[in-house]
């Protein structure tokens, strides 16, 4: 009884869109063909889980190799542009530029650039995650303490001693938000480049899926898709509260 | 033990000339002159304590001799060179009145920073030496969040003093403690300063403060600070409460807070 | 004046950065350093500017700012609706929560079926712009609502302030910031959300200019469009950026 109303407190939302969708099928007479109710996509997900596991674990390392290159090239260069005032000069109208270009209309563009294969789509999650960390990285390099840059300069600090002892775990828990972030990203641009460029993973076979009328295995992929993504951020949160209350 | 007579001959450790100071405000034409052609020195092993109405310049006086700043006219001298030289040395220890520590490291590893920063590794027995004459031993591994306020005024004291300065430079250190808390960590530094008498500068807003610590305390005027009032303290050390309920304490106090008095309208 | 010669500084030394950037492009596409698809800065604006493809470019561009635009509004006034909602009715909150953080997981490619569906083909463009916009204005007003201070919040109390006045005059304008800054992030996410509804057969669009030039090699025409979905990303960002530093001048 309690955990029931806590369920319905807590879901309350996801489960009137199940609802509403499984009314809606069964009222309209859709053929599954068309839409199919949620049972029955839970059905096409365990008759062939191996499929979706597969596929999953595709998607999965792609967007997980990606988000990690493109963290690492957005801190650096976030570094590189502490390290100096000149360089980050010149790219800080580019940064502004590009975090506010739709991100997903270069995808066609760098696919046709590097060719319709895995390191492509890898190369385009590095892309799309990029700009979080380095906006994210650059303003946490430099939101430190009060008065410890004031200490770090009259106790003599070295640039490099600065840049590890200070900027760098300062910026912590900024990079725990871009790793949020990134990781929300990651998996979507993922699928959306195997989408595209129908090589493996998720976000082909939902293409592949809802071409060939499979509106059941569509679905369910989807399904699975939302359910990393979710994830994903689940645990990326987790880590950032950890983060967080570590470094601040 | 009075005066001057213990102090080194061989002439002062900190030295101010003529020094002026005025800061460009966006917005505004002239900007602000917070220092104007003040000069002081400060002798090897003294201690001199610095008072003065709020935004006089206390505070920039202080980050002029700790190389933070520069000055716009006049000249400022630690141990006979530039500032810069001796931060680059790693001669200073400071402690500001917001603490400063990094909170991500314990109290151990934020005492033991100094010595990373100067390239030399921890000297752990005086670290730990450190940690207990401050009276924090039980934190070692405690983070700055997890203490109370005095206890991290202690760990940013224990921090200045951890590589054994040439010069100590104090920015109310004690600003947001309570007034029992407060002569409380008087005392306690009175006895950490005693172990080596660096040279020190101290900024406060209480009288009492001042002259329970300093040798000397020098009285600033409202803005633009020039010197107004110097006064030697006559009492031995270590001082005790009693020397506070002395009358000589009380006259001296009422002879520098007058002075402070004009200023505050 | 220190600080207004900084000031030039940057200025310069970012322009300098754009002439840097644009040039590199130039030169890239002209001696064909990243192949045949990296084309010159100077075809991709001598086929902006012909004239004979301006009627192409004018559909496009009016077809994805209005879904766009649909979109905007709708989601907006959507993620406002359901924040207020939930604020005023706080049983309801961690339930918004999970939905809008659901809903924001589910892939935007997997949101354009559906809405064909449920909708026609001209609306899943808006549809999926919606909801990219509604994840965002719900989140943005939610941690607004909660951010009036609890000073404030004291002194509506003594007043004797009921539960609706408090949220109409305290609450509801302390949110105003946050909803101008959810408005801005909002727009480049429905313009994506436009761009990927249009590939689930919408009759003209950038997105489907996009797509067709990628499946048929028109490199250059590949190039415009995306430069053209950029400028349509930066003049409204722009904008934006503006209305939210007024609120901000007001509110804070
Ligand atoms: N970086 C700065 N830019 C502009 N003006 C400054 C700057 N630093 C200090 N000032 C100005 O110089 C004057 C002196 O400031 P300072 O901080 O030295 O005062 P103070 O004596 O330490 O005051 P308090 O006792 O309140 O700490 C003030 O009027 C202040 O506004
Ligand atoms: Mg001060």
């Amino acid at each position: 009884m309690r955990t029931g109303r806590r369920l319905i407190q807590d879901y309350w939302g996801i489960l009137l869109i199940l609802v509403a969708w499984q009314a809606w099928v069964i009222v309209n007479q859709f053929n599954p063909i068309v839409m199919p109710t949620p049972i029955s996509v839970f059905d096409a997900l365990i008759t062939d889980p191996v499929l979706f596991l597969e596929n999953t674990g595709i998607t999965f390392a792609v967007a997980l190799v990606g988000m990690t290159g493109g963290m690492i090239i957005g801190t650096s260069l976030a570094v590189a542009t502490w390290l100096s005032p000149l360089l980050s000069g010149l790219v800080s109208p580019l940064a502004v530029l590009f975090s506010s270009v739709p991100v997903v209309a270069l995808i066609p563009i760098i696919a046709r650039l590097l060719g319709y294969n895995v390191s492509t789509e890898i190369a385009i999650v590095v892309i799309i995650t990029f700009f979080p960390s380095f906006v994210f990285a650059s303003s946490g390099l430099r939101a430190l303490p009060p008065g410890s840059d004031d200490l770090f300069r009259v106790l003599g600090a070295s640039r490099r001693a600065t840049l590890f002892r200070l900027a760098l775990p300062a910026a912590m828990p900024n990079l725990a938000i871009a790793l949020r972030l990134a990781a929300a990203h990651a998996i979507l641009a993922a699928m959306i480049a195997e989408f595209l460029m129908g090589t493996s993973g998720l976000g082909y076979l939902f293409a592949k899926t809802n071409d060939e009328f499979q509106t059941e295995q569509a679905f369910g992929t989807s399904i699975v898709a939302t359910a990393i993504s979710v994830a994903a951020f689940l645990l990326a949160s987790f880590v950032e509260r950890r983060v967080r209350s570590h470094f601040s | 033990m009075t005066g001057e007579a213990q102090f080194d001959p061989d002439g002062p450790a900190i030295t101010a000339t003529d020094v002026t100071k005025k800061f460009t405000l966006k917005g505004s034409g002239d900007g602000v002159l917070a220092l104007q052609e003040l000069s002081l020195a400060v002798a090897t092993g003294e201690f001199v304590a610095l008072l003065g109405p709020s935004g006089c310049g206390k505070s920039t006086l202080l980050r002029l001799m700790a190389s933070l700043d520069r000055p716009t006219t006049g000249n400022v001298t630690v141990c006979g060179e530039p500032p810069d030289a001796i931060a680059a040395r790693h001669a200073f220890g400071v402690a500001f009145q917001d603490h400063a520590l990094l909170p991500w490291l314990t109290v151990y590893e934020n005492i033991a920073l100094p010595f990373k920063l100067a390239g030399r590794t921890p000297d752990d027995v005086a670290i730990r030496e450190m940690i207990v004459l401050v009276g924090l031993d039980e934190f070692v591994s405690a983070r700055p969040r997890q203490l109370s306020g005095g206890m991290r005024q202690r760990v940013s004291i224990a921090r200045a003093l951890i590589l054994d300065p040439e010069v100590l430079l104090l920015d109310e250190p004690f600003g947001a403690l309570d007034a029992v808390t407060r002569r409380q960590m008087n005392i306690e530094l009175q006895r950490i300063w005693l172990r080596d008498q660096i040279t020190t500068v101290l900024v406060t807003h209480s009288v009492d403060e001042a002259i329970f610590l300093a040798d000397r305390v020098l009285v600033l005027s409202g803005r633009p600070g020039r010197i107004i009032l110097e006064a030697i303290v006559p009492f031995d050390r270590p001082r005790d409460r009693s020397v506070m309920r002395s009358e000589e304490f009380h006259s001296l106090a009422d002879e520098l807070s007058l002075a402070l008095e004009p200023s505050e309208d | 004046m220190a600080t207004d010669t900084t000031w030039v500084g940057r200025t310069l030394l970012g322009a300098v950065g754009l002439v840097i950037f644009f040039g590199l492009w130039q030169l890239i596409g002209h001696y064909k350093l990243a192949g045949l698809s990296w084309p010159p800065l100077t075809s991709v604006i001598d086929m902006l500017t012909d004239a004979s493809r301006r009627p192409l470019f004018g559909r496009a561009v009016s077809a994805t700012l209005s879904s766009t635009g649909m979109g905007y509004l709708s989601g907006a006034c959507l993620g406002l609706v359901l924040a207020w909602s939930t604020h005023l009715l706080p049983p309801m909150r961690r339930g918004g929560d999970r939905l809008a953080a659901v809903l924001n997981s589910v892939p935007s490619i997997a949101l354009g079926p559906i809405f064909l569906l449920l909708l026609s083909r001209d609306a899943a463009p808006a549809a999926v712009a919606s909801v990219h916009v509604f994840f965002i204005v719900y989140v943005s007003v939610t941690s607004g609502l909660a951010s009036a201070s609890t000073a404030h919040q004291d002194l509506f109390s003594v007043f004797g302030a009921g539960r609706f006045a408090r949220f109409r005059r305290l609450e509801m304008p302390s949110a105003l910031p946050a909803l101008a800054s959810g408005l801005r992030l909002s727009w480049p996410a429905a313009l994506i959300g436009a761009i990927i509804g249009e590939w689930f057969g919408a009759p003209r669009g950038l997105g489907i200019l996009i797509i067709n030039a990628m499946q048929n090699f028109q490199i250059v025409l590949l190039w415009c469009a995306v430069f053209l979905a950029v400028i349509a990303s930066l003049t409204f960002y722009g904008l934006l950026t503006g209305l939210e530093r007024g609120i901000y001048g007001r509110f804070r």
